[in-house]
């Protein structure tokens, strides 16, 4: 299949007419059991259904762009599209740098590996080699302040420790793209101020970011929203503007969008 | 240009090696005696096991081995395929916060397991020499040199192991149940094994023809052979490959099918 219109290469991110379809059992089957018994009684019905439609959007060098909307309207699906991780039914996206994922508190790593041993292994997964990992060790470990327990095994660490790990690495590693899901909102205020501090610092530098939160800690961070509603993109622009007509939206429903 | 080239398939070497260093570490976690329980724990199986069964089959005229060396070999060689899918199996969902966010070939991380269990056999292996000089010693059982063509078997066997890890890391994604089911079959297909048992001592051709569709008897006769001092047939290393391509194959292909899927519901 030839693709008619190429990327864009002034493009970081891009997503061109995005469609994505799943199919589904009507009733969670996520069983062999619950499979068989279901086959058994001729009660496999199965749903399509449109997650996304005609997504497009770009996103360029230097932006910070919120994408907004509703639990379950496809935001993760959209990033895993954007990422590359998940392949759209149609349509074509296309990330030209790397991606630093910010995770929610803790998640990724081994409780029995020590600090050290999970930024190497974090690290290595995003698709760093040993190098550059070794290079920026220091950094890591400089803004995480913890001292002698990051010999300690993760599991040892209070939530707090695990989210300063976790910042640390994927602030530190200099990925074009910050992936934000989830702000972080544990951690002490010092330790939260000086990852806003942080963050807003990158994008002095020009880091593109790309965030998943309607927290109004991010939205000073965002120059740009994209609001997503029932698969498709209803409303592009500012992120000032689009934060308020969606935060009215929530608050009065019946007016719609 | 070259570098550049190079760096991917370099990164995941390198991502590769420190899965499998964790598997290994995870895996005797905090015991005081650590990686020494490599060794340890085959030969105090080994040891349980003569003591259970050498009165019931140890004294088969049927075998070809000294008994103790029997069992040990059967279930080292075993256990390479236990420990790399029973691991593979989690390992995937184990890991979805990571891969929900990033784009890391998904096949490592079985891969890993696959390596691990052989880092493992390695130490395992170590208490096998062990007990055939103590066997030695004992009633003169010497080890010949046909034990160097492990080499030949140990591709087979890691190739048979990681189609298997392919094909249930991926089904697991979607159906969480077919751990408690593939510990079931894990325990059945042992039993199935001649591991403490031989074939010969069922005495019936049918049951040695049927034995024939196992592969693990292939794989674990096939180390026996060795052991006994012997090279295996060349249908037996048509069995062992045999199998391992195709369980490969099947694995490779159904993991290549089910990728975007895996993406979507993890």
């Amino acid at each position: 299949m030839r693709q008619k219109i190429q990327p864009d290469p002034d493009c970081l991110l891009e997503a061109h007419e995005v469609t994505m379809k799943f199919t589904r059992y009507d009733v969670g089957v996520n069983s062999l059991k619950e499979l068989v018994v279901r086959a058994f009684r001729r009660d496999l019905k199965r749903e399509k259904f449109v997650c996304l439609e005609n997504v497009s959007f770009k996103i360029h060098k230097g932006e910070a762009v919120a994408v907004i909307g509703r639990n379950g309207v496809g935001k993760s699906t959209l990033l895993k599209i954007v990422s590359g991780i998940l392949k759209p039914t149609s349509g074509w996206a296309h990330c030209n740098g790397r991606i630093s994922p910010l995770l929610q508190l803790g998640a990724g790593f081994d409780g029995n590996a020590t600090g050290i041993e999970n930024i190497y292994l974090n690290a290595a997964i995003m698709g760093y080699t040993k190098k550059e990992i070794d290079a920026k060790l220091p950094d890591i470990l400089a803004f995480a302040e913890l001292g002698d327990f990051i010999h300690t095994p993760v599991k040892a660490y209070s939530s707090g420790m695990l989210a300063r790990l976790g910042f640390s690495i994927a602030i530190t590693m200099d990925a074009e793209i910050m992936l934000i899901d989830e702000i972080l909102a544990v951690g002490d205020i010092a330790f939260q101020k000086k990852c806003y501090d942080r963050l807003a610092e990158l994008r002095k530098k020009g880091l593109t970011f790309l965030i998943v939160s309607h927290g109004d800690a991010v939205r000073s961070l965002c120059d740009r929203a994209i609001w997503i509603e029932r698969g498709h993109v209803i409303a592009d622009g500012p992120a000032g503007e689009i934060f308020d007509r969606y935060a009215n939206a929530m608050m009065h429903p019946e007016q719609g969008a | 240009m070259i570098k550049e080239k190079l760096r991917r398939p370099l990164q995941q070497a390198y991502l590769l090696r420190l899965l499998v260093r964790r598997n290994i570490k995870n895996q005797y976690y905090r015991s005081f005696i650590g990686v020494l329980w490599t060794v340890l724990n085959p030969l105090l199986n080994m040891l349980v096991m003569t003591l259970v069964f050498s009165k019931l089959f140890g004294d088969d005229p049927t075998l070809m081995l000294d008994y103790p060396i029997y069992i040990l070999s059967g279930n080292i060689i075993f256990n390479i395929m236990r420990t790399s899918t029973s691991g593979s199996l989690p390992c995937l969902v184990r890991q979805r916060d990571m891969l929900q966010k990033t784009r890391v070939s998904i096949a490592l991380f079985p891969t890993a397991n696959v390596l691990s269990s052989l880092v493992t056999f390695l130490f395992s292996f170590v208490a096998l020499l062990i007990v055939a000089l103590v066997r030695y010693f004992m009633v003169g059982y010497t080890l010949s040199w046909h034990i160097v063509l492990i080499v030949v078997l140990l591709p087979a066997i890691a190739l048979f192991s990681l189609g298997i890890s392919y094909f249930l890391s991926a089904l697991y994604v979607f159906f969480r149940d077919i751990e408690h089911l593939y510990s079931v079959i894990l325990t059945l297909w042992t039993y199935l094994t001649p591991l403490f048992y031989t074939v010969e001592r069922l005495g019936s051709a049918l049951i040695k023809k049927i034995m024939n569709l196992n592969p693990m008897y292939h794989y674990v006769e096939y180390f026996r052979t060795l052991l006994a001092g012997d090279i295996p047939s060349g249908m037996e290393h048509l069995f062992c490959y045999g199998f391992a391509i195709a369980s490969f194959a099947v694995g490779y292909l159904f993991m290549r099918a089910v990728r975007n899927h895996i993406a979507a519901n993890l």
